[in-house]
């Protein structure tokens, strides 16, 4: 089951800025995830970002592994945004595989 | 009794060392202080939110602080930035411009406390400075590729700097014995040059002590804590802590440098005795003038502000193979 999830309540204007923002919406996609279901973060209208997305994604990635974002889908992406999706999930799937602990 | 500091002539970014240097006469002051502004004439919001943060410590100690020898011109301005509430004025009559409506006048000084406070201020801050570019209509149709009027392009690098200012500044800067930290903020556009610049200041931690003990932190000193600040994926907290709390990615400060430089302007960073500048101009600050804090200037021109490329601006991740994402 998908669940989605509109940023546009997460965001100032058009920008969803702050970690502290990003929080509460990374709790609900845990909730979500927790229970099987799979995240459709919907971010028509709204950009974010890099502490936001890392925030929420990045901290679910050092949590949970890599294997989560096979769960998580990102609609209505900007360019800008793509980027910085893009970068977040990389940095941080390369720091958990490179820790000692993770296997 | 009171002390007397001589202003300087700048009190600004580009005489960041100087504007140090006086407000460390301020923070050290146990008596009553008078500024003697004979000789200022100009300040900038970095000097400005520089003049606040001392000048709030002035008052928490229950100081009183007299100005005097303040011109029409920079006094009906800072004034109207409201730099001196609270001070008395003396022998000077600064001019009372009418104030603008609220929505337009939060280019003023403004302390922020909270975090959750960050997101609100960065918006509001970030749509009165775009407000006053001549010729951009925030009420126009949005583009309908992209949803987002030009107003909105040129209001999100503003907003997005700060958002990640005042967050690490409202964070990082509480660390140790400085939890009760704040932050103050003020920018300006000026039309002349069409350049907006913005002044973030704290009164924490500063970049030595929160980045003490990471291994990129190579010598002590408080320029190479900025300059490691600035190298991207370092941060005092990349990782999950022992409660799973929040994490850095260290790319924020670095990335809003980048904004800065990749709109033709750039960036001053205080810290400590050092500063830098993403023109090349780095070093101390003059002897004994040391800001127990973090104080960022930004400079942003407009031309190239709806232009930024986050793909261009974020860092290499060499090396590190292609995540597979799930668009839509």
């Amino acid at each position: 089951m998908r669940t989605q999830l509109p940023l546009t309540s997460y965001a100032k204007g058009h920008l969803a800025g702050t970690r502290a923002a990003a929080a509460p919406l990374r709790l609900r996609a845990e909730e979500i995830l927790s229970s099987g279901g799979d995240v459709v973060l919907n971010f028509r209208g709204v950009e974010a970002t890099q502490s936001f997305i890392d925030e929420l994604i990045g901290y679910l990635i050092l949590s949970q592994g890599p294997s989560v974002l096979e769960r998580i889908v990102f609609r209505h992406c900007s360019e800008n945004l793509r980027a910085i999706i893009e970068y977040v999930a990389a940095d941080r799937c390369d720091q958990y595989l490179k820790r000692p602990t993770h296997h | 009794m009171a002390i007397t500091i001589i202003l300087p002539k700048y009190f600004s970014a580009t005489s960041a060392g100087n504007a140090v240097r006086v407000c460390k006469k301020i923070l050290d002051a146990e008596e009553d202080i008078t500024l003697d502004a004979s000789n200022l004439v100009y300040a900038d919001p970095l000097g400005i939110t520089l003049l606040g943060a001392a000048l709030h410590d002035a008052f928490s100690w229950n100081l009183r602080v007299r100005i005097s020898g303040l011109g029409e011109d920079v006094g009906g301005y800072l004034q109207r930035m409201d730099v001196f509430h609270g001070v008395d004025f003396v022998k000077c009559e600064p001019v009372k411009k009418r104030r603008r409506n609220r929505g337009d006048s939060l280019v003023e000084l403004t302390r922020v406390d909270e975090v959750s406070d960050v997101d609100e201020t960065a918006h509001r801050l970030a749509v009165a400075i775009v407000g006053r570019f001549p010729g951009i209509d925030p009420d126009e149709p949005p583009d309908e590729m992209s949803g987002y009027t030009v107003f909105d392009r040129l209001v999100e690098p503003i907003q997005y700097s700060l958002c990640e200012l005042l967050e690490n500044a409202l964070t990082h800067a509480r660390r140790g014995s400085h939890g009760s930290a704040f932050v103050w903020v003020a920018g300006q556009y000026y039309r002349s040059s069409k350049i907006v610049r913005l002044g973030v200041t704290d009164n924490g931690c500063g970049f030595l002590a929160s980045l003490k003990g990471h291994p990129e932190l190579r010598r002590k000193r408080h320029l190479d804590a900025i300059l490691t600040a600035l190298k991207p994926r370092v941060s005092c907290n990349r990782d999950l802590g022992i409660h799973d709390d929040s994490v850095n990615q260290g790319v924020g400060l670095t990335t809003v440098m980048r904004i800065a430089k990749h709109t033709g302007g750039r960036a001053v960073i205080l810290s400590g005795n050092a500063l830098h500048d993403t023109d090349g101009r780095s070093g101390s600050t003059p002897a004994g003038s040391i800001w127990q804090g973090v104080a960022v200037a930004l400079e942003f021109r407009r031309d190239q502000l709806a232009r930024t490329n986050f793909r261009e601006l974020l860092p290499l991740v060499e090396g590190i193979p292609r995540i597979p994402l799930r668009f839509e």
